[in-house]
C-alpha cells in the first residue's frame, strides 16, 4: 500500500488545516488560474533547469540512428509547440473573461518555453540549424493541423480553438510525451517530464472550459463533434508518425487515443 | 498491514448523503515529492506510481490528468474534490466494482 498518511501526536491539527477540497468554486478557479499559482508551480519543477533539465546531468552516448530518431521526433514536437504558442497568444484576445485571459497568458509562456527547450535539445544533438531542420522533417499532418488551428483562432472561434488546442492537441501531447519520457535518454526525459507537468494545466483548462460551456449551450455539441471528426485524423496521424520516428512497433505503442477519447466522451463529443 | 495511519475518527457527514453515517478516518499528509502546485498544496497530490501502486481510502485518481488526489479525511461518495494540477472539479462516486473514483463535474 502506498503511504497515504502518518500517525501524529499533534492532536486535531487536520481540522483547521487548509485543504483545497474545502474551497468554494470561485475561490478555487481564482487560485489555480492566477499568475502566482502558475509561477509557484513552475518554480517547483523548473528551478535550476534553465533548458528544462539539470545542467549537471551527463549526456548519454547515443548511436547515430538513435540520435536521428530523437531529432526527427523533437522536430515534430516543435511544430506542435509552435502551433500551440501561436494559437494561445491569439486566444488571449478571444477569451471571454479576465480569468481565462490570464490563464491563456500563462499558457503562452509555457508553450514558448516548450519550443525553446526542444529547439535547444535539437541543437545539442548536433543539428546546426534547428529551425531549418524542423521545417525539413515536419510531418505533413501536424503542419496541416497547425494551419487549421490558426484558422479557427483567426476566425475568432473561442470554443473551437479551445477544443482543438487544449483538448485535442494537448491531450495527445500529454499521452505521447509521458510515454516518450519513460523511454528517452535521461536529458530528453527530464525535459519531457517538465513539459508534461505544464500540459496538465492546459488540458484541464480546455476540458473544464468546454465542459462548462456545453452545459450552458448543449446545442454547440453537434458543431464541435463535427469539427472533432475533421481534426482527429490529422493529429492522430501526426502522432502515429512520431511513434514511427521513435522506431516503435505497433504492439509497443501506448493507446495513443485513449486519454483523448476519454476526454471527448466526458464532454459528450464522441459523435 | 497497511501503512495508512488513522489519527482519529470523528462524526462527519459532509458530502456523504448516500452512505451510512460512520466516523471518517483522518490522516496527516506528508509531502511525496509532488511539485506541480504551490508548496502549501503539494501534500494533497502525488504521482501515481503505476503497477504495484494502490489507493488509500483518502485518495482518488484524477481522470483528467491521472494525478492522485489526497485528503486529510477518508473520502465518501458525494465528496467534492479539486485537482489543482489540472484545475478540475470532481465529485467522488462509487464505481461498479465498489471502489471510489472521481467523476468530473462541469
Amino acid at each position: 500500500m502506498t503511504p497515504t498518511g502518518t500517525a501524529s501526536n499533534q492532536g486535531d491539527t487536520t481540522d483547521t488545516e487548509a485543504e483545497p477540497h474545502q474551497l468554494d468554486e470561485e475561490t478555487f478557479y481564482g487560485e489555480v488560474r492566477s499568475f502566482s499559482f502558475w509561477f509557484e508551480a513552475v518554480e517547483g519543477y523548473l528551478e535550476g533547469r534553465p533548458y528544462g533539465y539539470d545542467p549537471a546531468m551527463p549526456e548519454e552516448q547515443l548511436d547515430q540512428q538513435h540520435r536521428e530518431r530523437i531529432v526527427t521526433t523533437l522536430c515534430n514536437y516543435c511544430v506542435g509547440e509552435a502551433a500551440a504558442l501561436e494559437a494561445a497568444s491569439g486566444m488571449v484576445r478571444l477569451a471571454p473573461n479576465h480569468n481565462s485571459r490570464i490563464f491563456m497568458a500563462t499558457q503562452v509562456a509555457d508553450e514558448a518555453r516548450h519550443l525553446e527547450v526542444f529547439l535547444h535539445r535539437i541543437g545539442q544533438l548536433g543539428v546546426q540549424d534547428p529551425e531549418a531542420e524542423v521545417q525539413r522533417l515536419a510531418h505533413p499532418n501536424i503542419v496541416a493541423f497547425k494551419a487549421r488551428l490558426l484558422e479557427l483562432v483567426d476566425d475568432g472561434d473561442w470554443d473551437a480553438s479551445v477544443f482543438a488546442l487544449n483538448v485535442l492537441l494537448e491531450t495527445l501531447e500529454f499521452t505521447v510525451f509521458r510515454y516518450h519520457a519513460r523511454t528517452a535518454d535521461a536529458i530528453t526525459s527530464q525535459i519531457l517530464d517538465g513539459v508534461v507537468s505544464d500540459e496538465r494545466r492546459h488540458l484541464g483548462f480546455g476540458e473544464n472550459t468546454l465542459g462548462h460551456h456545453l452545459v450552458a449551450h448543449p446545442d454547440d455539441r453537434a458543431r464541435l463533434t463535427e469539427m472533432k471528426s475533421q481534426l482527429d485524423t490529422l493529429v492522430l496521424g501526426a502522432f502515429e508518425g512520431a511513434y514511427d520516428d521513435l522506431g516503435l512497433h505497433r504492439d509497443q505503442r501506448p493507446q495513443l487515443g485513449r486519454d483523448y477519447l476519454e476526454a471527448v466522451e466526458r464532454l459528450g463529443l464522441l459523435g | 498491514m497497511s501503512d495508512i495511519a488513522q489519527i482519529h475518527s470523528t462524526p462527519d457527514s459532509e458530502g456523504s448523503d448516500a452512505e451510512p453515517e460512520e466516523p471518517r478516518r483522518r490522516f496527516e499528509l506528508e509531502e511525496t515529492g509532488f511539485k506541480e502546485v504551490p508548496k502549501r498544496w503539494r501534500k494533497f497530490y502525488r504521482h501515481w506510481k503505476g503497477e504495484g501502486d494502490s489507493l488509500g481510502p483518502n485518495e482518488v485518481i484524477c481522470p483528467v490528468c491521472k494525478v492522485v488526489i489526497r485528503s486529510t479525511r477518508e473520502f465518501r461518495p458525494g465528496d467534492r474534490v479539486y485537482c489543482m494540477p489540472c484545475m478540475s472539479r470532481m465529485v467522488v462516486v462509487r464505481s461498479d466494482d465498489g471502489s471510489l473514483e472521481a467523476k468530473v463535474t462541469y
